[in-house]
């Protein structure tokens, strides 16, 4: 099975400058439903539904066994979903093997053919779909040098650094235009700087070639520098998915608050809403405020909650000035970290941890009591459920 | 062993190199090693001289020093018709286990089922086996379809001897094969075929060509199955030789050890040259 828009492409003359610009026919990847389960009757999988629509740049973000591997190789067609459907534009795939998919899946290790040259690499998914030879190098080369390694067609895997067989990998993935790409954790064998520059191209990438691309990764900071849309998985269910800005300034569980970015979670009581903002009151009897619980079911007066504060949320106050939202405590630690700094203060009985832009001299002296405040729209009100 | 080495040092220096000790240490270890290797080479190196006698009887010592023996083998049908013998049954017990045994491995890789176990033990049995056993039973069974006195039937009962070797050869280089090589074909488009041609047969190719070359040797070399299943029309240069050394002593049987001596040190030679070349990549 050819795809219709590769064999289109191929036919023309100029057919792999004109691809460049032509703007891609877009297609919705749709999982419905999605379970699995391994016999043993546990679920890996939990009715994991979302949309991928087309050009997007969706990552399934969890620690590890939180089942987003084994949902993307269900997309891919290496896994068996239990029940639920999965879909490209409405027609469901879930009963074709890999190789009758039509999805770029690079995996972890990128499994280059180390027999084969970079071209012959980026060529073998042209080859199997029956192009002639011609055709396959042209658009081989073309996309090779999409990702800047047209110098290199005749290397062999091995002959490249760690970066350049990612883009191969990524170039072979590419190439015969699939509906959408799947990135499994494709950076986690690769050093912080090369990742950081690796996640720039691929998004580079993506602005060129318009594709959609599902992510799996653990890494929080990934998932918010690359994504249209997070999707935070844990024990095999979709917890909250959204923009980034959004699930971190609104988490909807505890979970998520710690998750994506550093929170700090304090107990507190509810007692009174304006519906937007809520006001609660802490144990040692002081009152703060909150952006209201997301979940109504889980609102109301008198219901135990948690307050997520982000440790950048919070201000010191000086002097004897007050605030609507207060707490006390003592300082207990203070680290330098460059852009920021950060402080470490003891109130209401936990640690909690307060971020400032970093100036090189402390605001305040371990051992100091200080008063901490922060706007009632940067707090977060949770569930004591996670 | 078999790595050239320049005449003069060359073995001092293998020899001193890896342990990065002093010179008295790896003189020493020289000094133990020798004998040693004499000890293990001499017993085959003899046939050597004893194949190159004046006189028509095998003896040690020889009479320097002719070539006749190597001629008198190349001039004799029946020795020539047992050769061919010997190299019909090594290359189609070689095919068979060839076959046989990659089939297997790469099967069993991919596959985890409840009695893999048991297979694995099944194939690898009959290294196990008393050679003598499978003979017997060999003979028993192939009395009986007509097969004894057949090179196919040597060929037969050689294939289940020499199919655990490419059996193992084949695994030890599916061990290097990297998963994400194979799910990334699939995804690429690769159906069974493609798969087994473009990623499975490049890295399990030097494993399965080292398996092969160590049961075509082993084929040629064994003698217990062949003497069972020995006929007029099937007798193998091994057989022929055992015969021959109880009626007919000249030095061809000399001769012919001579030549089989330097077919393994070639055999052995290529298989260090595949894993070379394996390692190098």
């Amino acid at each position: 099975m050819i795809p219709s828009r590769v064999r289109e492409q191929a036919a023309g003359p100029k057919g792999a400058d004109d691809a460049a610009h032509r703007p891609k026919a877009g297609r919705h990847l749709e999982l419905l439903g999605v379970s699995k389960s391994y016999g043993s009757g546990r679920l890996v999988v939990r009715d994991v539904s979302f949309t991928l629509h087309p050009g997007k740049f969706l990552t399934l973000l969890g620690p590890s066994g939180s089942g987003k591997t084994t949902t993307l190789m269900m997309v891919a067609g290496f896994e068996t979903p239990t029940a639920g459907h999965v879909r490209v534009n409405g027609a469901d795939v879930a009963g074709l093997p890999p190789n009758r998919r039509n999805f770029g899946v690079v995996f972890q290790g990128y499994g280059l053919f180390p027999h084969m040259s970079v071209l012959q690499n980026v060529e073998f998914p042209l080859r199997m779909r029956r192009l002639s030879q011609d055709k396959r190098r042209d658009l081989a080369m073309a996309m090779l040098d999409k990702v800047g390694l047209e110098g290199f067609s005749g290397r062999r895997p091995a002959q490249l650094s760690g970066g350049q067989q990612q883009r191969v990998a990524l170039a072979r993935a590419l190439v015969f235009e699939p509906d959408a790409l799947l990135l499994d954790e494709p950076l986690g064998a690769l050093d912080k700087k090369l990742r950081d520059t690796l996640q720039a191209e691929i998004k580079a990438l993506q602005a060129r070639v318009g594709i959609s691309i599902l992510y799996v990764t653990h890494d929080q900071d990934e998932a918010m520098m690359m994504s249209d849309e997070i999707a935070i998985m844990n024990d095999g269910q979709v917890i909250q998915m959204g923009a980034p800005a959004d699930i971190y300034l609104h988490p909807r569980t505890a979970f998520v608050a710690g998750f994506l970015g550093e929170t700090n979670l304090i107990p507190c009581v509810h007692c009174g809403s304006d519906g937007k903002i809520a006001s609660v009151k802490f144990t040692d009897g002081t009152f703060g405020s909150g952006l209201e619980m997301r979940h109504d079911r889980e609102r109301g007066e008198g219901k135990a909650g948690l307050l997520s504060i982000r440790p950048e949320a919070f201000e010191f106050l000086t002097g004897m000035a007050t605030a609507p939202n207060q707490i006390d405590g003592r300082v207990s630690d203070y680290t330098f970290l460059g852009r920021h700094e950060r402080y470490v203060v003891a109130a209401l009985g936990q640690n909690v941890i307060v971020s400032q832009p970093g100036q090189g001299r402390p605001r305040v002296r371990i051992g100091d009591a200080v008063r901490l405040t922060w706007a009632g729209e940067k707090g977060q009100l949770l569930s004591r459920q996670t | 062993m078999g790595e050239p080495s320049p005449p003069a040092r060359g073995g001092r220096e293998a020899v001193a190199a890896p342990g990065r000790s002093g010179p008295s240490t790896s003189a020493l270890l020289l000094l133990l090693s020798l004998p040693i290797l004499g000890f293990l080479l001499l017993p085959s190196l003899i046939i050597v001289p004893m194949s190159l006698t004046k006189g028509n009887v095998i003896r040690f010592p020889p009479i320097w020093i002719s070539t006749h023996a190597f001629w008198d083998f190349l001039g004799d049908d029946r020795w020539i018709a047992s050769t061919l013998t010997s190299l019909k049954v090594g290359a189609f017990s070689v095919v068979l286990a060839s076959v046989a045994g990659a089939t297997a491995a790469v099967g069993l890789h991919r596959a985890g089922f409840a009695g893999k176990s048991v297979v694995l033990a099944l194939i690898m049995m009959p290294l196990a086996t008393p050679v003598i056993v499978l003979a017997l039973a060999d003979y028993i069974f192939f009395l009986r379809v007509g097969l004894v006195g057949t090179w196919v039937g040597i060929g037969l009962a050689h294939s289940v001897i020499v199919t655990p070797y490419v059996f193992v050869a084949t695994q030890v280089s599916l061990a290097t094969l990297n998963p994400a090589q194979v799910r990334s074909a699939r995804s690429l488009g690769a159906t069974n075929v493609a798969l087994l041609r473009f990623v499975y047969w490049p890295t399990l190719r030097p494993g399965i060509l080292a398996g092969i070359i160590f049961a075509f040797a082993i084929s040629l070399d064994e003698v217990v199955i062949a003497l069972f299943l020995q006929g007029p029309n099937a007798t193998t240069l091994p057989v022929q030789m055992f015969t021959s050394l109880e009626y007919d002593p000249t030095p061809k049987v000399a001769a012919v050890a001579c030549l089989l001596l330097a077919v393994a040190l070639l055999a052995s030679l290529a298989q260090l040259g595949l894993s070379a070349r394996a390692g190098s990549r």
